[in-house]
């Protein structure tokens, strides 16, 4: 194997440059956390001393902002008299859902698109990519009336199949390129070796492990996160998480404790999420075999 | 263990001919090379024997059965490809395992087969390793060992060696030889390399343009190549060819150059005379069956000059100009002057070849 080492000579603009990102990186890591901070320690604290905040510019009393007692009222309210919990559940069937339809079935049109060579086939891949490109907004009025005619408005699997309308293109277009990796001639040695064309194509799974990991985030997070169709579509029996933490913003009394609490439960799963696709993305990675 | 019938077999891509009218039959248990340049039609004709390709028209047959419809799980073959094609996310063992578990053959005898195939291949050691952990050589024994775990009927391999390095292919050439004759397997063995046909096979089918152009022993082969093409094809250093006259002369029929006059043999002016030859012709000669001397003056018949000596260890590819032209001679290493210097070639004429100019068919 060639060497792949990168070669980097010392120089002054150099040394600038490596301070300078390391000032960046500073910055960006206190950008990036210290919201997340701040909502996690206020979901902690009682109204009153969420409110307690150092003066700006007096960084001596910074500690006022540590000065509270941890409380998972917040927490308990939350889940018993909010119902939390149910919407917690909707989010993750409808996230999840969504994911599992478009991940095989979106696995399964890009395997034939890959393999299979027909007339019209580059305009078909632009038509598919192409209901991406229209905003979510156009499409929730003829969605919303094609819905509820068939009844699926307020119900999870109205959600997931809502998700996957958005989602199903996109996952053919990434596992395509995933497919297209792996050579054609390890199915035709499945097929000698016994294998009927859907053994063949079962077998090469593992070899676009790594897309599949990538696009079931993208499919998750997309759900998790969505707030439009949740709200719209979703309106009634089947509320996500991101909906009823909007409803908590009342004209009178805003709950920030809750909010901040249902922000804390709202992210730590999709934080454990990354944390678990990224051990297995790299393991696929790694694996690294797909060309000979 | 089963003939191989190849009937009346054509393979169009399109309006593009890849195998033409190809007529050929495998006996049980034979080695049969098929041996062409690239896009010569074998590696075609090879996956359609495979089913992995369609059979534009024609008739493959097993045994009695025809196999045109039947898929590869269904035509009991084990193919061995030119990039090994192996399940890179298994292991040695599981890769090699997988035809007995499509066929749901019990654990304990996987168990003992894969071990018995990895024995005979030498690869038991890497039993537990993943592909990219292994060197080609391994690889493609593995890829080997998935084909021979069970008993098909046909063996098809793919240019199964041509990545490895040289020195590896002339090992693998020999290990894969004794394999098959161990085995007993009907094989089609589809290669580019003309060393590895003649090596290895009980019987030579040299394609060229989607056309069988001679089937034969390695030795027929070499001897009598039916036309230019397969002359030229099969041999290395490749068979020197010379555009000639035909004269009639009180020796009898002689074949007249810029640089030399040959008198042909009875036998072969008469196969001459059979065939009608036109007054212009073609004749080959193997640099084997050239002889050379050095200096201008020797026994040998034709004056040349020295172009290039190419030393190969024990012997020595000289190419010497003689008239118009250039011809390579092999002959043992020795001292032999340098480029420009004067030689003598000898002919050797009863392994002269003569073509035809235009259509290349040998007379012979």
């Amino acid at each position: 194997m060639a060497s792949r080492e990168i070669v980097r000579y010392r120089s002054p603009l150099r040394s600038a440059l490596q301070g300078l990102s390391i000032l960046f990186l500073i910055f960006f890591f206190v950008w990036t956390v210290l919201p997340l901070f701040i909502m996690v320690v206020s979901s902690f604290k009682d109204l009153l001393d969420a409110f307690q905040l150092p003066e700006v510019g007096d960084w001596g009393d910074i500690g006022v902002m540590f000065d509270f007692k941890p409380t998972g009222a917040h927490y308990v309210e939350l889940f018993t008299e909010k119902h939390f919990g149910t919407y917690l559940r909707n989010s993750l069937i409808a996230s999840l859902g969504s994911a599992a339809v478009s991940v095989s079935l979106g696995s399964m049109a890009a395997y034939a698109l890959s393999r299979a060579e027909f007339r019209g086939k580059r305009d078909l891949l632009f038509w598919i990519i192409s209901t991406r490109m229209a905003p979510v907004v156009a499409v929730m009025v003829p969605l919303y009336v094609i819905f509820r005619s068939s009844g699926l408005v307020g119900t999870l699997p109205g959600l997931i199949l809502a998700y996957t309308t958005f989602n199903l293109p996109f996952a053919i277009w990434i596992l395509k390129g995933f497919f297209d990796n792996v050579p054609y001639a390890i199915e035709e040695a499945a097929q000698c070796d016994g294998c009927t064309r859907w053994q063949a194509f079962r077998l090469i799974i593992p070899l676009v492990a790594p897309g599949i990991g990538a696009f079931i985030v993208l499919c998750v997070l997309f759900g998790w996160n969505d707030f439009l169709f949740a709200s719209i579509i979703g309106s009634g029996g089947a509320k996500t998480l991101p909906v009823a933490t909007a409803e908590l913003v009342q004209p009178v009394k805003i709950q920030w404790g809750m909010i901040m609490a249902a922000g804390v439960v709202t992210t730590v799963p999709m934080m454990f999420l990354g944390l678990l696709i990224r051990r297995y993305l790299v393991a696929g990675l790694t694996m690294g075999a797909v060309r000979e | 263990m089963a003939t191989v019938t190849i009937s009346d077999v054509w393979k169009y891509y399109g309006k593009t001919m890849a195998v033409k009218e190809l007529n050929l039959e495998i006996k049980n248990n034979e080695f049969m090379c098929i041996l062409g340049p690239s896009g010569c039609g074998k590696s075609s004709t090879l996956r359609m024997l495979a089913g992995l390709e369609f059979i534009s028209s024609g008739d493959i047959y097993f045994d009695d059965v025809r196999v045109n419809d039947l898929p590869p799980r269904d035509r009991d073959i084990a193919m061995v490809f030119e990039n090994y094609a192996l399940y890179p996310h298994k292991t040695v063992y599981e890769n090699m395992a997988n035809p007995l578990k499509l066929r749901r053959t019990p654990k304990d005898e996987i168990e003992r087969r894969v071990r018995r195939a990895a024995e005979i291949l030498e690869i038991d050691p890497l039993l537990g390793r993943k592909p990219v952990e292994l060197s080609g050589g391994q690889k493609q024994r593995t890829a080997i060992g998935r084909a021979i775990v069970r008993e098909p009927k046909v063996f098809l391999f793919d240019e199964p060696i041509a990545h490895l390095d040289a020195k590896l292919r002339s090992h693998m050439r020999g290990e894969l030889k004794h394999l098959q004759r161990d085995l007993e397997t009907t094989t089609v063995y589809v290669t580019h390399d003309q060393l590895e046909g003649m090596s290895m096979a009980d019987r030579i089918a040299v394609m060229h343009e989607g056309v069988l152009q001679q089937l034969g022993t390695p030795e027929e082969i070499y001897n009598q190549p039916s036309n230019e093409f397969v002359a030229g094809f099969v041999g290395e250093p490749p068979m020197n060819f010379l555009d000639c006259t035909l004269e009639q002369t009180n020796v009898g029929l002689t074949v007249v150059h810029s640089g030399f006059r040959l008198a042909l043999t009875e036998q072969q002016a008469s196969l001459l005379t059979a065939g009608g030859a036109d007054a212009n012709v073609r004749i080959g000669i193997r640099p084997d069956n050239l002889a050379i001397e050095q200096g201008a003056e020797g026994s040998l018949d034709v004056p040349g000059e020295i172009f290039v000596i190419e030393p190969l260890g024990g012997d020595m590819i000289v190419e010497v100009t003689i008239g118009s032209d250039r011809v390579m001679v092999k002959t043992k290493i020795g001292p032999m002057g340098g480029p420009g210097d004067p030689c003598r070639i000898g002919f050797d004429v009863d392994k002269l070849h003569v073509f035809d100019i235009n259509t290349g068919v040998a007379y012979f």
